[in-house]
């Protein structure tokens, strides 16, 4: 029953899918393929760089690099978020510049990065700075909400205040959070792939850089798509990481 | 002995108490009595120092290890039952005693059972009694319950009133019990004091010393306590309704 549901509710997403398809398939007759590559094409191109090796060798690169950059803005956007939220002070001193990174372009840390810090280490640099304010501001939304009362009913119970940031703040700050981090997650890749377009040798936007180039447009729509599915099923496994985590509450 | 002595308090611009003065025996059960937004919660609030007095003193509460139940049951909604009171717990109690004593409110309140699950599961009653527990195993001086019962029917209500006598029974400890409710506060109080409506004032006290297991809400004397503090009410709620 419950199977048969998701088939019929899966067909129309599936349909539209193939639609697209078509009319791409259809378009791409009429251009020269250095325009428009076929989807047949494109789906050569991606079986190819994965059958020589290409595909997880310049990949790799990206997704370490994507790895590490979000996972240092979440490292250090936690603690800045609950501090922002907690401290008053803090928020005043912050905030605004945590605004003005949000705003700044990313073109701009870009070109900063690689006067400042050399090539090879723009796109963490630039995932870093360009995923911290989603965290910080996130996780400082999460503060604002918490629940007045349970901080009283703490009070009174004497827990002290480590515990109450563990098992208080944190658990309500979560789901916030966890908003912050799915949204970081989905610059990230974009991120990095366009810091290694302009700074680094390896990696995905290297390799469409490479293919930018040479004109090969299929290799262009191939990477592409990596990235496109990179993002889904990063997005999907920390929905469903997340929901194993929360689902008893929330 | 906890005392107030003629104490004052402004909320915003309400004035609340204006030079009220009672005390609280120890290891007794006081229970006071009065019509909404009378400042019952306020005197409870400042018998465990999240407010004070703008004027007067309050005695005897210093270095008292406070339980509190309020009137929403306030669960961490990410911890078990059992986690709920653990929580408490877990920075006054030795942790060989924590699960005994974890284990023994559950059961007294009925909700043993239930020690694994959420408190998404539960109903509103099954969360409140849950409060009492916590309440309860928190090793406690001086126990403050502000109208703990009010969301719940008649029945249950009794049954937890006399759940809470027993409880207290086994260690008696200082309890203020709030209440709206009369028939609770004689089922449950050694000394019952009747307020009046803001600024309060005592308009009433009765000390009972009959056992928790000899009342009986039809036997004398509380019938008649009940009709008196019942027209004292009624008359207080009176005085702010147009008179036709």
């Amino acid at each position: 029953m419950k199977n048969s549901i998701f088939l019929i509710r899966g067909l129309p997403p599936l349909f539209g899918l193939a639609a697209f398809l078509a009319i791409w398939q259809v378009i791409s007759g009429f251009y020269s393929h250095v325009i428009t590559p076929s989807p047949v094409e494109v789906a050569q191109t991606l079986l190819t760089l994965a059958a020589d090796g290409q595909l997880w060798e310049q990949s790799r690169h990206s997704i370490l690099r994507g790895l590490v950059g979000f996972g240092l803005a979440v490292a250090a956007g936690t603690p800045l978020g609950l501090l922002i939220g907690m401290n008053p002070v803090a928020a005043s001193l912050l905030r605004p510049l945590v605004v003005v990174l949000q705003v700044t372009p990313l073109i701009s840390w870009l070109l900063l990065a690689m006067i400042w810090i050399g090539f090879t280490k723009v796109p963490v640099f630039v995932v870093f700075v360009t995923t911290l304010p989603l965290i910080v501001i996130n996780t400082f939304q999460g503060v604002k909400s918490i629940d007045g009362q349970l901080l009283q009913m703490s009070e009174i119970y004497r827990i002290s205040k480590p515990r109450v940031i563990r098992e208080i703040y944190l658990p309500q700050v979560a789901p916030y959070l966890m908003a912050g981090v799915s949204n970081a997650l989905g610059v990230t890749w974009k991120a990095v792939a366009m810091a290694e377009f302009l700074s680094v040798q390896q990696g995905i936007g290297a390799s469409m850089a490479v293919a930018r180039i040479n004109l090969e447009t299929a290799a262009l729509f191939a990477w592409t798509l990596f990235l496109i599915g990179l993002g889904l099923v990063t997005d999907r496994l920390l929905a469903y990481l997340t929901n194993r985590k929360l689902k008893h509450w929330m | 002995m906890i005392k107030f002595e003629n104490v004052y308090k402004t909320l915003g611009q309400t004035r609340v108490l204006e030079g009220f003065s009672f005390h609280a025996e120890r290891g007794k059960i006081l229970c006071l009595v009065g019509p909404s937004g009378c400042g019952k919660t306020t005197i409870l609030q400042m018998l465990a120092g999240l407010e004070q007095p703008d004027a007067g003193r309050i005695d005897g509460k210093d270095g008292l290890r406070v339980s509190y139940v309020f009137q929403e049951p306030r669960l961490l909604l990410w911890k078990t039952v059992a986690g709920n009171i653990d929580f408490v717990l877990r920075d006054a109690v030795i942790p060989a005693r924590r699960k005994e004593l974890i284990d023994k409110y559950l059961s007294l309140m009925g909700l043993y059972e239930y020690r694994d699950s959420y408190p998404k599961a539960l109903s509103g009653g099954m969360k409140q009694r849950l409060a009492l527990c916590r309440a309860f195993a928190f090793p406690h001086d001086l126990l403050l319950l502000d109208e703990p019962f009010k969301s719940l029917d008649m029945p249950l209500r009794l049954g937890l009133v006399r759940q809470v006598a027993k409880m207290w029974r086994e260690t008696p400890r200082t309890i203020v019990f709030v209440t709206h409710d009369i028939m609770e506060a004689l089922l449950l109080g050694h000394r019952i004091v009747v307020l009046s409506a803001r600024p309060t004032t005592v308009l009433d006290t009765v000390d009972l010393n009959i056992p928790f297991k000899k009342r009986n809400v039809g036997r004398e004397p509380l019938p008649s306590h009940y009709a008196r503090m019942l027209s004292l009410l009624e008359a207080e709620i009176m005085k702010s309704l147009p008179n036709l």
